[in-house]
């Protein structure tokens, strides 16, 4: 990839066409700062951690959209507006699954996040956010699906679909800059599934016994990993959903679903 | 610390500037990008991680793509281009200048007093505080406004498809 060709079209803004990748690829590492890796490996320990890593990980789409308006393409048009439509419509109940989490544990703080799931059920089943009766599960599903069409995965990867728009917002990139797109992207599948390892499956805690051998940033990458495994099972079990389906299933079942979620969650609240 | 907040301040009258000079709309609007997202810099130096974060969020992740949006959407990229002066550029310089050094003389002197620096200390359990008490009535007021718009957005959408 480093000795290919760097073509820029002729019908191209070379300055848009130049830094599209660069603003897709260089949040997705910034995000990563207030990851907790393990039990007190925290890059920077953000009082406003998910917060933090919810409004820079948007800053993407920008990426996305200049390379599609800056090719000067129309099917990498059309995918930078398809990728507009869509990451700005899922964000939405992304960020409203995150919210029962930060309503029972009272922190936007990854790490104290993970620090209270690490306790146990009848003294052997691990409390994390997960097993919380009915909220803990559908929360997950909403952040997986979600997290699923935020970093332009296969069942909802319509900004590049290959068959029907070439390759979509990339395809006039090529060599390096076609790389660093990918980059981003796939920083993005790890982002999404540390962030699920953190918030819902209890960050470095091991599974049966608190603090046993196994160290705790072992646990944490065994679970982002697994994570990772099943973002690659989607990408090879699903079809590529349509884009009017796509937004109504965002707008009319993932949107109400989550905010029945929030309401189940006061109440769990006001309960206990 | 000052260096970056110069460095930061810099930066943003620049790209401000590109936001109302540059001929091609969508090199204004990655302009505005920058912009916004150098002043949520900024928020965050003076303290206020929390506003920062939101900043992004709301005005850089949201409202800005949806405007790229819109552009993409109206307008193509050749024709993109465009006057930005008209015949009383020279009379608004100097109306916007004079408004703007009114601007800064009035908070120099209201800040001389009250202003210090609050430091680098967590806001965002202060912020839920003042939202859901004291300032409970103003929240409300400006979410049911929000809420109106809103509505009335949809209508007004609705209205112009029935003819």
């Amino acid at each position: 990839m480093f000795f290919k060709e760097d073509i820029v079209p002729q019908g191209a803004d070379r300055w848009i066409h130049w830094l599209a990748p660069v603003a897709a690829c260089a949040p997705a590492f910034i995000c990563f700062a207030p990851v907790p890796f393990g039990r007190d490996i925290v890059p920077v320990d953000l009082d406003t951690g998910v917060l933090f890593i919810l409004a820079i990980s948007g800053l993407s789409v920008i990426g996305i959209l200049m390379g599609g308006w800056g090719s000067g393409n129309k099917y990498s048009m059309l995918g930078g507006v398809r990728a507009a439509a869509q990451l700005v419509s899922y964000e939405i109940p992304r960020v409203l699954s995150v919210v029962p989490i930060l309503m029972l544990y009272g922190t936007q703080n990854l790490r104290l996040i993970t620090m209270a799931q690490q306790a146990r059920w009848f003294n052997f089943f691990p409390k994390w956010f997960v097993f919380y009766p009915v909220i803990g599960q559908i929360s997950f599903l909403i952040f997986l699906i979600c997290s699923v069409a935020e970093t332009n995965r296969t069942p909802f990867d319509i900004p590049e679909a290959e068959s029907e728009l070439v390759a979509g917002f990339h395809t006039e990139f090529s060599g390096l800059k076609f790389a660093f797109f990918f980059l981003a992207e796939y920083a993005y599948v790890f982002l999404a599934s540390a962030m699920a390892a953190a918030l819902f499956f209890g960050g470095g805690d091991g599974l049966w016994v608190r603090g046993g051998i196994i160290p705790s940033w072992l646990w944490f990458l065994a679970k982002t990993s697994v994570l990772v495994f099943v973002f690659l099972w989607f990408r090879w079990t699903y079809p590529r959903l349509r884009v009017d389906r796509l937004m109504q299933f965002c707008w009319k079942f993932l949107l109400p679903w989550s905010f029945i979620n929030i309401a189940l969650t006061g109440a769990w609240v006001l309960v206990h | 610390m000052s260096l970056i907040f110069y460095v930061f301040g810099a930066l943003l009258v620049l790209s401000a500037l590109g936001v109302v000079l540059l001929k091609n709309v969508f090199h204004s609007a990655i302009a505005l990008v920058m912009a916004l997202a150098l002043v949520a810099g900024i928020f965050v130096m003076l303290g206020a991680d929390f506003l920062g974060a939101s900043q992004i969020l709301v005005y850089v992740g949201g409202i800005m793509i949806i405007m790229l949006f819109v552009i993409m959407l109206s307008q193509q990229p050749v024709e993109a281009l465009q006057r930005q002066v008209n015949e009383q550029w020279l009379l608004a310089m100097i109306l916007s200048i004079a408004i703007g050094a009114g601007l800064a003389e009035g908070f120099k002197k209201y800040f001389a007093y009250h202003f210090k620096s609050p430091g680098l200390m967590p806001t965002s359990v202060s912020i839920g505080r003042l939202l859901l008490g004291e300032m409970i009535v103003p929240f409300e007021a400006v979410s049911l406004a929000l809420l109106a718009a809103l509505v009335g957005a949809v209508l007004f959408s609705q209205e112009q498809k029935d003819k």
